[in-house]
């Protein structure tokens, strides 16, 4: 996938706030990802002893410890919008495909997933602004298998594994999220006022 | 061919050629040529087609290729096209014709006698080693409920085969090649919405492939109905029947009407079924609907003419103008076509949870005045309607439209009055409640107005009011002649005020005819009387608790005149509770009380004993006499009293004394000893706990001489009481001797009994249990312990203005405690200077904890703020005496030297002192 971010000035750090709020809801995200696809596994009588082989969808550069602060939160959250175009296309297919009329807890699970993905992804676009100072670009979907196949059995196991691809990515934005400056001052800043708050006592 | 050259080099053997030659022509089947294999992959159907010459009998040979096994190995009749000359022959296979290649072979047969076979063709399978990936067939296959699949599983060129499970359910296998695996699911059930998933795993339980089957029914749609709503187009809607299990776009049910598909119909459910609709924009008196899915397709028709059919549709817009009570109601329709169409509307009315229909009908209707409402009230209103002829349905509701009534002025009050003994009474009224005050009532007016003097009095009262007093003594001294007053009660509102609610009030108390009783029953009193001449307009039938003295809830129905009988009903009624039912005439003049009743909704026991229980003897007899149970603790109509002799541990029954007003009873016969008695009241629903009295005979002689009393620190003085010298039976006094230990077994075997030598000694009791355990009585001046209560005395206020008062102040005490009790003994009204045993301040106190003896402080009046307040409205009680010089002055009664709970020897001494000192007197 190319890259189309404009590489503009330096970051700054981004809003301590911002960023621990970007983080709990990716950890809330990962526990309703984790949930969404216990829902499916029931729902299509996938037995918990077999395994389904991973098969990346998402398109990102590869990880480095080279990146700054900016180019890995680009990194994660071009990643997320693609999860959340796959996601979106996952739930249309299934509909058109599968039939999803009915309004059952998998369905309910599933929409929870899509809108808390589009709140993560505001909250990393945010980050992103504020990091780069730029309007956020949005990546390219191009070359993403967006429209998936067509055979049902593959129809369902291309939707798992966009469940799972959101899984992962909720978890690498979880470490990512925290990882970032400003959270691990603001914990520092905790720590050190704990510290500060303990040796005034003493 | 073969044969020709035979024949052609073989010139010798001629006949041996001519005998294969004979052979060969008439017994050889020609072999089958031009052998084609056509597979249909979704049916799983081979269509094989040869040229088999003039054979019409064939033998056919399916092997698997790669392991040789034989599918399919038969003799087929076939004959050929006699255009093409082709033989054709299909076979189906159970597994998907993917599934592994097959080798086929033909050859004709004629009798016993067959062709050689023709070359081997081969239908390619999926599992060639080209074809490198994990498969599995068949893939997306729609079946119906009950069939049997059959799916194979192709695994990945180096993996290991592990199992295949349909849903989560590992099947039995069998091997169609070296990497192709089939399994057969029968009897199918009906999938879940997005179908039944095969997986098909490696042996290391890695998911290699998988299928998804989708098993349901055709569908089986019912009850096509088509009508107008707008008397041009169609709306035709049926019961899409049972779930096909099919969804999704593909394989979901589509619906044609007349021929016209409908990508979308609109869908509800009613009766838990699901409905569909779809319309036409013309009317077509024959309907033909088409459901298809990939299972099949089923038919319906309807055909009615259009006037048949008019379902009209909701009303709109609709609008009210609302008064007082009633309101109209306005809509509109959106076709023009309704104008001049005859309907028929039901107007729903709902009000507090109460829903009302009402019907209208006219042609066009579109508004209608719903009568009948109350004023200020909240209503909800809806409407549909039908078509007055070939009424087919009713159409749909319109939306609620929500309203509140005007408000008008209220009714007239429920009005009635109250007089009591001293002539004073209340003008009372029923609050109006929300439907009669027809909006908030601001007040009420009400006018006394004295008919004969056209004297008036106006007074205007809060809407929280609803009772008056009246002083008609004040009333009939201050100018008036008449003997009776007409009081009026209006009510207002903010609309005006209510018309008059009168009643004539009679200025003066009028004694009550005799009582008779009334058994409560179904839920209230029934009341029957002789008719009335006076009541003109009607009977009054008013009823209040028996036992209450003073601003008493009344209550009352009226009734009317041609009515003789009522169950009087109220909530109110309480089971133990005496009420007092009281008709009147209603005329022009002041209502006759005409009949009074008594009864209970339910009688209970008495809730306490007979007070003052004493015990007296005479001559050889004992007199034991007691007081009246108050009314409020009667609890039933007293039938008696039912007279015990107590030995300690069991009553036996001496008497029962069925006249309820009967105060005492003379057990006679006994020899000397000792005896308890004891007294208990009765009605229909039992007895009570009982009042106990200990009695023991001894010689009179005896008495004087052997009674040891001990007075530790105090005694109470006695009230003079002149007359009681000699006379035992007014006065008793207990005489601090212990009872005799005689059972009553003992004292009968006792031969000679002395009466002129024998004295009564009461020994007051605690109860039975106290009476075993104090051998030695202790001397006490505390008061609580005493229990030496005075007739009268009595800790509620006087009450002089009620009927009963005179009998419910005899007894304030729990008569349960089983004290002796004087009945003798006045109480001293001049006590306000004399109370030695008081602490000071403490007298609310100790009335309080009335339980001893303090005849000073027990008249109510000894406060002297009561005394000025009340006027000295407590003539009832015993005139004041003076303090007399043989009364004692008492030390304090709190001393710490005095046991808790032990005040009855102390009693005893003290009241014998008492006695003694009165029996001296001349």
């Amino acid at each position: 996938m190319a890259d189309r971010r404009t590489r503009g000035m330096t970051g700054t750090e981004p809003s301590r706030t911002t960023a621990a709020r970007a983080a709990a809801i990716a950890e809330q995200l990962h526990h309703e990802c984790a949930l969404l696809l216990e829902l499916f596994r029931k729902k299509e009588s996938l037995s918990p002893d077999l395994t389904v082989a991973d098969g990346r969808l998402v398109t990102v550069p590869p990880p480095s410890s080279q990146l700054d602060t900016r180019d890995k939160l680009w990194r994660l959250h071009s990643a997320l919008l693609q999860c959340r175009s796959l996601l979106e296309r996952a739930i249309t297919k299934e509909e058109e495909e599968l039939g999803g009329a009915e309004k059952g807890d998998y369905q309910s699970q599933r929409k929870t997933v899509r809108d808390r993905l589009s709140l993560l992804l505001a909250n990393t676009g945010e980050l992103l602004k504020a990091t780069d100072g730029t309007a956020v670009l949005t990546p390219s979907l191009e070359g993403l298998e967006i429209d998936g196949p067509t055979i049902l059995f593959e129809v369902k196991l291309w939707i798992y594994r966009i469940f799972k691809e959101l899984d992962y990515w909720t978890k690498t934005a979880i470490t990512t999220l925290q990882g970032l400056p400003s959270v691990t001052a603001k914990e520092r800043g905790r720590t050190t006022a704990v510290r500060r708050r303990r040796s005034t006592r003493r | 061919c073969i044969m020709c050259i035979y024949i052609t080099l073989n010139y010798l053997f001629l006949t041996v050629c001519l005998c294969v030659h004979v052979f060969f022509f008439f017994s050889v089947p020609t072999v089958p040529q031009q052998v084609s294999l056509s597979p249909n992959l979704e049916t799983q159907q081979l269509t094989l087609s040869w040229l088999g010459g003039e054979s019409t009998t064939f033998d056919i040979m399916i092997l698997r290729t790669e392991l040789n096994e034989t599918v399919f190995y038969e003799t087929v009749s076939v004959t050929a096209d006699k255009i093409s000359g082709q033989h054709q022959w299909n076979w189906t296979s159970v597994e998907p014709l993917e599934c592994t290649s097959l080798s086929v072979q033909i050859r004709s047969r004629d009798g016993q006698t067959t062709s050689d076979w023709s070359d081997t063709h081969i239908l390619p399978g999926m599992d060639l080693p080209s074809n490198k990936d994990s498969q599995m067939f068949p893939q997306d296959r729609v079946v119906s409920v009950g069939t049997n699949t059959t799916f194979c599983c192709i695994v990945e060129e180096g993996l290991g085969f592990g199992s295949i499970r349909y849903r989560d359910l590992v099947m039995n296998v069998t091997r169609l090649s070296r990497r192709s695996y089939a399994m057969t699911q029968i009897n199918q059930g009906p999938s879940g919405v997005t179908g039944t998933n095969v997986f098909c795993s490696s042996d290391e339980k890695t998911l290699l492939n998988g299928a998804v089957v989708f098993v349901g029914y055709p569908p089986l749609p019912s009850d096509l109905v088509c009508e107008t709503h707008d008397l041009v187009s169609a709306v035709c809607q049926w019961n899409r029947g049972r779930d096909t299990h099919l969804y999704g776009k593909k394989r979901k049910t589509y619906y044609t009407l007349n021929g016209r598909y409908f990508t979308h119909t609109h869908t509800h459910t009613f009766m838990n079924q699901k409905w569909s609709a779809c319309s036409l924009a013309q009317w077509d008196g024959n309907f033909t609907l088409v459901a298809r899915n990939l299972l099949g397709q089923y038919s319906l028709t309807d055909s009615s003419e259009l006037s048949l059919r008019v379902r009209p549709v909701a009303p709109a817009n609709l609008t009210s103008v609302v008064r007082a009570w009633n309101a109209t109601l306005l809509w509109q329709w959106k076709h023009r076509g309704y104008d001049s169409l005859a309907l028929i509307c039901q107007v729903e009315l709902t009000s507090h949870w109460h829903t009302t229909t009402r019907t209208f009908s006219g042609v066009g209707l579109r508004s209608v005045i719903v009568l009948d409402l109350r004023p200020d009230e909240d209503y909800s209103i809806k409407v549909r309607c039908g078509v007055q002829q070939n009424f087919w349905n009713w159409g749909d509701w319109s939306g609620p439209l929500a309203f509140r009534t005007s408000i008008d002025i209220p009714d007239a009050p429920d009005v009635w009055m109250w007089i009591e003994r001293d002539n004073t009474g209340r003008l009372m009224w029923k609050p109006l409640t929300h439907r009669e005050s027809h909006g908030q009532i601001t007040g009420y007016e009400v006018t006394l107005w004295s008919p004969d003097e056209n004297i008036q009095h106006t007074e205007t009262l809060p809407q929280s009011i609803c009772t008056v007093p009246i002083n008609l003594t004040h009333i009939s001294t201050t100018g008036s002649s008449s003997n009776k007053v007409i009081a009026t009660v209006i009510a207002k509102n903010a609309a005006g005020v209510s018309p008059p609610a009168s009643i004539v009030m009679p200025l003066r108390w009028t004694d009550p005819p005799a009582v008779s009783r009334t058994a409560y029953m179904d839920g209230g009193f029934p009341l029957s009387w002789q008719s009335d001449a006076n009541a003109s307009c009607g009977y009054v039938v008013e009823w209040h608790d028996a036992s209450c003295q003073q601003d008493c809830a009344v209550e009352w129905i009226k009734v009317a005149a041609e009515n003789t009988n009522i169950s009087a009903q109220s909530e109110n009624f309480q089971p133990g509770v005496r009420y007092t039912l009281s008709l009147y005439s209603c005329s022009s003049e002041v209502p006759q009380l005409l009949q009074r009743w008594e009864g209970y909704m339910e009688e209970l026991v008495p809730s306490s004993s007979v007070p003052h229980l004493s015990s007296n003897q005479q001559d050889s007899n004992i007199k034991l006499s007691w007081g009246e149970i108050p009314l409020v603790s009667r609890r039933g109509f007293l039938l008696g009293y039912h007279i015990y002799l107590n030995n300690g541990s069991q009553l036996m029954l001496l008497a029962n004394v069925s006249d309820p007003t009967s105060r005492s009873y003379t057990v006679k016969g006994l020899p000397v000893g000792s005896y308890k008695f004891t007294v208990k009241a009765y009605t229909s629903a039992g007895e009570d706990t009982g009042a106990t009295v200990s009695i023991s005979l001894e010689s009179y002689n005896n008495i004087l001489f052997s009674i040891v009393a001990r007075v530790k620190k105090a005694f109470y003085p006695d009230i003079p009481e002149p007359k009681l010298a000699g006379d035992w039976s007014r006065t008793q006094g207990p005489l601090d001797v212990k009872p005799s230990p005689h059972s009553m077994v003992h004292i009968v075997e006792e031969p000679e009994w002395d009466s002129s030598k024998e004295a009564l000694v009461v020994i007051p009791e605690e109860d039975e249990d106290e009476d075993e355990t104090g051998d030695e009585p202790v001397d006490t001046d505390e008061p609580t312990s005493l229990r030496y209560y005075n007739q009268v005395i009595d800790d509620r206020p006087i009450r002089p203005r009620f009927p009963d008062s005179s009998a419910s102040s005899a007894s304030s005490l729990d008569s349960a405690r089983t004290d002796v009790t004087y009945t003798g003994i006045q109480t001293s009204g001049n006590s306000l200077g004399y109370r030695p045993q008081m602490q000071p301040g403490s007298l609310s106190q100790d009335m309080a904890s009335f339980g001893g003896y303090q005849p000073q402080c027990s008249w109510h009046l000894d406060s002297p703020v009561e005394a000025e307040e009340s006027g000295g409205l407590a003539p009832s009680l015993g005139s004041p005496t003076s303090v007399a010089s043989t009364q004692f002055l008492l030390p304090d009664s709190g001393s710490k030297e005095q046991p808790e709970g032990k005040g009855q020897g102390s009693s005893s001494a003290t009241t014998w002192f008492h006695n003694l000192l009165s029996s001296a007197k001349p």
